[in-house]
């Protein structure tokens, strides 16, 4: 009896076992090589924040144009990535009369649009969808101008609608630009992220279903990805575009896997979980890491403390560059740049790899004494509270705003100036931002194209100070005049005269504090080759592959 | 039988000595309370103790590793975390700040919640169960949680932090307190006392108190663990301790982005929050059993 | 609240009637009783006192008696009051949850829908795990009560209920993910499978959805899930253990065990077959208070894992300051932790027909 009751027991045991094993194969069993052949192909990138949306034309965020703009659209031209000079994308070829005021573009044929769960094309681009797609940023009658808030900031800031007279279409495959004066930054314009060109037929097709937002959230491009699906501050998922006009990837899948934390990012960079991870901390760790490579190139980037000159109390230029004086900026390189000739000290706002730079600006030295006497002069010296805003996402021009931040407030505690930090999350940050209701605000720029209007036109100009990124909305007349001038020649000494002037207005007048230009880092695995950084505007997956 | 008496007078413990004499008989609850002694003292005395101020930025000696690596200093003698403060005096200060503010959110909670406890212990009827039900549905809120939505409501900041533990744990006072007097108040000692003509009051401050206070101590020490550990989980959070201040949560939150690069920024708080919650649990545990001790003998 | 009373006190002699029957509600008293009762509300004197005696009367609790049912009114007020608080609560409830997140434009409830499965996920195997392990260590360390090992498991079970879990967490990535590599450090799944979501609950999903790659989801999915949910499982498995161990000595101090152990049964054969069942009804009442307790801790995990549960979701809307999200959150989460509470009472009661006989009884 006890036998048989032993033998019960032990083969419950022995089922036991069994089961559990069974499980744990189940569970944690050798990977088929299914697994493997999905990951190899497929690229998931490590990005620092969510996109605002998905048309670059609304914004100027990094974040959100380099997750959509090289990504699902092209542009009529393009910067080619030898030597930065023009090159053709969805124009073949254009041609731009002698008084630069009539440029015509010849379309490349048989280029098509995504095909997607909510969109199936059927027929290729045509000049109907250029005509829509800027007439939707000039014309404030057009039934999609004021879809998802009616802002094209960039647009905006370089005065796009004042340039232009008319965009006419010639014939199916021409269109031709009319400009009321010219223009020596405008095809540079066109070539930015900004310019992407939309579906004009997908357009249709939302006003016969009276879901007109959905053009900027469901995109339709002719870009190399498509959008396949978006979980807000989760992931984006991008599918190859079958039928892309130009070289197509090799990927199977692209998702951008959204990290804001910065050791978040790095972490599963280093647990394999990431293949490719934007704005890496511990370079040191990354450089010493065999599997891992860091990627760098020198951006046309400015990371500034921007004051807003609208408010108490940095209307008073005397507070503005009291505070300036005060700022130790070389702690500052070395503690959030990580000094490591991983950035220069910033004289202005223009880095010194471009032309138009000069080193005979006066600089705002450090010292307290001097920051001192300017406040009494200010007749505030009693003791001022202030905001100071720090961006809560890393960008290449500043990698840490909240360290500076903390910085700064140390700082200023020496001249009886109280800081309060503030931050939101991006997008939030960004809104609250273009409102206005900052005092100051450590922010940057990362140029579109090295031009250098585009540093100036869209940080200082007054166009940019009423619906653009001008964060301080400074707007001085004289100012504003000399960079207009300069845009309209293209004789390079004089424009350089212009912009000397211009800055000298604006080392005088501090509307903000330039603090660094910076490189633009980016770690990734060995496995992954091909170039995803350019040295402005946004990244571009269209040539990186994965071994 | 008769003993030989060789003292001419006895000395029997007072319950209060013969608890100590069960407490010290543990080496390990003796090592936990001397902990507890040190951290106390610590927290009393970092402001004048510690080497450097917590929210000095030395810029020149950034993220210097503890002394005993090859690359760090021995005047920063657990190193620098990214702005330049010294980690050790950080840690100090902080001692204050987490620990002997759990300590003050204990006593202040313990008084109110005593004192709320004894009185809804004399009354009977609407208003007992009406408490009755409110403590239970707040006890069965954990008190994480419970910390958490008082500090959404009430808005970050380290005082909002700390009336929210207070709010906390009044209830748990309550609750115990409330069961232990009523418990006292069935004993015959009580009737007796009654019948002498005592009111309420007195007998609860001359017979009750004496008798439940070892319990309360208990609670105590556990309310206390729970506090240290709460108020570093909303430092973590960014809930609690505005910067500079050297919380240890707070510290811990900022070494993570340093995680890499000085991952002593974040063992350290760590380790500090640790120990200190093991001194005190081991002081608890320690009471706990030397009560138990003294009961069965 | 003063004017309330006064408003009531005056009802009484407003209401058509004798004022003292209005009162106290005896309208079946004889003479002598009127009088009584008079005394007691000293109708005698002035209207002040009158009134001074009322309100001393409503703090001690005695309102007087129903007409209708001559049940104390008071206990009227407490069988009535609850399905009106019900009413009302769930009227807020569903006030709070139309309302629409200041951050996402979302619907709250929409929000809470998307994010409390990952968290129930996540708690249930965490609660898993912790009985898995806490129980029997639990028993063990009863059964060799005052050896050494009983103390080992009691001292670790001490550090691991004092570690602070972020800090955990933290080393739990950085040992598992990143030195040893066998587990992934965030997230659910690897974002590369593409599992359409139904329910939310991942594991259901991935069983519901039409993928090729659907084991190999599986597995992953598995392996993000374990990292977390130990981390989250180690405080409570150090409660269950001593639940679990002081359970057992209590049931092996009783008398039942000594008769088996003298009817001749083994050791082993007492444990499995007498004492486990026991000891572990004792340790089951109090699953439900440990829950809530996990469900806090998962809580902060959610944060080091990014997790994308309620309690990361939670966090982030107060550090945005979302205030209708971050309502709804709390309240969500409440009302999940009770009806988890109620559920497990309801189990243990099954499971304990003892349990049933108190339910009516207050504490």
């Amino acid at each position: 009896m006890k036998k048989n009751k032993d033998l019960v027991v032990a083969s419950q045991k022995l089922l036991r076992i069994l089961i559990s094993m069974n499980l744990c194969l189940i569970l944690f069993g050798c990977n088929s090589e299914e697994e493997a052949s999905l990951s190899a192909n497929s690229i998931i990138y490590c990005s620092e924040g969510s996109p605002e949306t998905f048309n670059p034309q609304l914004v100027t965020s990094g974040v959100t144009i380099d997750a959509t703009s090289k990504q699902l659209y092209n542009r009529l031209i393009a910067f080619s990535s030898d030597d930065n000079s023009i090159s053709p994308s969805l124009a073949k070829s254009w041609h731009v009369t002698r008084d630069q005021k009539k440029i015509t573009f010849y379309l490349r044929k048989n280029v098509h649009f995504h095909q997607t769960e909510y969109f199936t094309p059927t027929r290729p681009l045509n000049a109907d969808d250029v005509l829509f797609s800027f007439n939707r940023i000039l014309d404030d009658r057009h039934i999609f101008h004021h879809v998802s808030g009616g802002k094209y900031p960039f647009f905006q800031s370089v005065g796009f609608a004042e340039l232009i007279d008319s965009v006419e279409r010639i014939n199916d495959y021409t269109i031709r630009f009319n400009l009321n004066r010219a223009d020596s930054s405008f095809l540079a314009n066109l070539a930015a992220d900004f310019s992407a060109i939309l579906s004009k037929e997908y357009a249709l097709q939302l006003i016969k279903n009276n879901t007109i937002e959905e053009i900027d959230h469901h995109p339709i491009g002719t870009g190399p990805f498509k959008l396949k699906e978006y979980r807000t501050n989760s992931f984006i998922r991008y599918l190859p575009h079958q039928d892309y006009w130009d070289k197509k990837t090799s990927l199977k899948q692209l998702v951008f896997d959204i990290t804001p934390s910065n050791t978040g990012r790095l972490t599963k960079l280093l647990a394999g979980e990431c293949d490719i991870v934007a704005y890496p901390i511990a370079h040191q760790k990354i450089r010493e890491n065999p599997l891992l490579t860091l990627e760098s190139v020198t951006a046309f980037n400015i990371g500034y403390l921007g004051f807003n000159t609208t408010k108490f109390p940095f209307d008073n230029k005397l507070v503005r560059k009291a505070v300036a004086h005060a700022i130790n900026k070389q702690a500052i390189l070395n503690t959030v740049y990580f000094g490591d000739a991983e950035a220069e000290s910033a004289t202005s706002i223009i880095p010194p790899s471009s032309w138009a730079y000069d080193n005979t600006i006066p600089v705002i030295e450090y010292s307290i004494p001097k920051a001192k006497q300017l406040l009494v002069e200010a007749g505030l010296h009693e003791g001022l509270t202030i905001d100071l805003w720090a961006m809560p996402v890393q960008r290449a021009y500043n990698p840490d705003a909240l360290t500076m931040a903390k910085l700064i407030q140390a700082d200023l505690q020496k001249i009886d100036i109280k800081v309060n930090i503030v931050s939101y999350n991006w997008q939030e940050f960004l809104r609250r931002l273009a409102l206005g209701e900052h005092q100051s605000v450590l922010l940057g720029w990362s140029a579109d194209h090295p031009d250098p209007d585009n540093f100036f036109t869209p940080l200082l100009g007054c166009t940019s100070a009423e619906m653009g990124s001008n964060r301080t909305f400074w707007c001085n007349k004289t100012f504003d005049e000399l960079i207009h001038k300069s845009r309209m020649t293209t004789d390079i000494n004089q424009r350089k005269a212009f912009y000397k002037q211009a800055m000298l207005i604006t080392a005088q007048e501090t509307p903000l504090f330039p603090i660094a230009h910076s490189k633009r880092f980016q770690a990734q695995s060995i496995a992954i080759k091909g170039k995803l950084l350019s040295s402005f505007g946004g990244i571009d997956f269209s040539g990186v592959s994965k071994h | 039988m008769a003993r030989d008496k060789i003292y001419q007078e006895e000395d029997f413990p007072s319950p209060l000595i013969q608890l100590w004499h069960n407490f010290r008989q543990s080496p390990v609850v003796m090592i936990g309370f001397g902990c507890f002694i040190f951290l106390s003292i610590l927290a009393v005395f970092s402001p004048i103790i510690s080497p450097y101020s917590p929210i000095e930025n030395h810029l020149d000696k950034l993220l210097l590793p503890p002394a005993w690596d090859n690359k760090g200093d021995i005047s920063f003698l657990l190193g620098t975390d990214n702005l330049g403060r010294d980690m050790l005096s950080r840690l100090m200060q902080g001692t204050t700040l987490t620990f002997g503010l759990s300590f003050i959110v204990v006593i202040i909670s313990l008084i109110v919640g005593v004192i709320i406890g004894s009185l809804s212990a004399l009354t009977t009827g609407l208003k007992s169960s009406f408490l009755n039900h409110f403590l239970d549905l707040i006890l069965s809120i954990p008190s994480l949680l419970l910390a958490i939505v008082i500090v959404a409501i009430l808005g970050p900041g380290l005082s909002n932090t700390l009336w929210a533990i207070v709010m906390v744990l009044i209830p748990q006072f309550i609750h115990i307190t409330r069961n232990a007097v009523e418990e006292e108040f069935k004993k015959d000692y009580v009737l007796a006392s009654r019948l002498d003509g005592a009111n309420s009051f007195r007998i609860l401050s001359y017979s009750i108190f004496p008798n439940i206070i070892e319990k309360l101590i208990g609670q105590a020490t556990l309310a206390q663990s729970a506090a240290i550990l709460d108020i570093a989980t909303l430092g973590f959070l960014g809930l609690g301790a505005p910067i500079p201040m050297p919380e240890w949560g707070a510290m811990l939150a900022n070494g993570i982005d340093l995680f890499y690069i000085a991952p002593w920024t974040v063992y350290l708080p760590g380790l500090a929050i640790l120990f200190s919650v093991v001194a005190t649990n081991l002081l608890g545990e320690g009471i706990r059993h030397a009560l138990k001790l003294r009961k069965e003998n | 609240m003063l004017l309330l009373t006064i408003l009531s006190f005056s009802l009484s002699f407003l209401f058509p009637g004798e004022q003292i029957i209005n009162i106290s509600g005896q309208i079946h008293a004889n003479p002598e009783h009127i009088e009584l009762i008079a005394l007691e509300y000293a109708k005698h004197e002035s209207l002040f006192s009158q009134y001074f005696i009322y309100l001393s009367h409503l703090f001690n609790g005695n309102w007087g008696i129903s007409m209708g049912s001559q049940l104390p009114v008071i206990v009227e007020v407490i069988n009535h009051l609850p399905p009106t608080i019900e009413l009302s609560m769930v009227a807020l409830f569903i006030a709070m949850l139309i309302g629409i997140s200041m951050g996402s434009q979302l619907p709250v409830i929409v929000e809470v829908i998307n994010h409390l499965p990952p968290t129930i996920e996540l708690s249930m195997v965490a609660l898993f795990i912790a009985m898995l392990i806490g129980i029997p260590i639990g028993f063990i360390a009863a059964i060799n009560h005052r050896k050494k090992s009983d103390n080992v498991i009691l001292s670790f079970a001490m550090i691991g209920y004092s570690i602070p879990i972020f800090w955990l967490g933290l080393l739990a990535i950085l040992i598992f993910s990143i030195l040893l590599g066998w587990l992934p450090s965030a997230g659910q799944m690897s974002l590369l499978y593409e599992i359409k979501q139904v329910t939310g609950l991942q594991f259901i999903d991935i069983l519901l959805s039409d993928s090729p790659y659907k084991w190999q989801a599986f597995q992953n999915a598995s392996s993000h899930i374990l990292l977390p949910a130990c981390v989250i499982a180690l405080a409570p498995a150090t409660i269950f253990i001593r639940l679990a161990r002081t359970s057992m000595l209590n049931v092996l101090d009783t008398l039942y065990i000594k008769a088996a152990m003298a009817k001749g049964l083994t050791f082993k054969q007492m444990i499995y077959r007498h004492a486990i069942r026991n000891a572990m009804v004792g340790v089951i009442r109090d699953v439900g208070l440990q829950f809530a307790n996990l469900v806090t801790l998962a809580m902060v995990t959610e944060v080091i894992f990014s997790w994308p549960g309620i309690g990361n979701w939670l966090i982030q809307s107060i550090y945005q300051r979302d205030y209708t999200a971050i309502q709804g959150g709390l309240l969500a989460l409440s009302c999940f932790i009770f009806i988890v509470h109620i559920l497990t009472d309801f189990i243990y009661a099954t499971l304990n027909p003892l349990a049933r006989e108190t339910r009516n009884g207050t504490r």
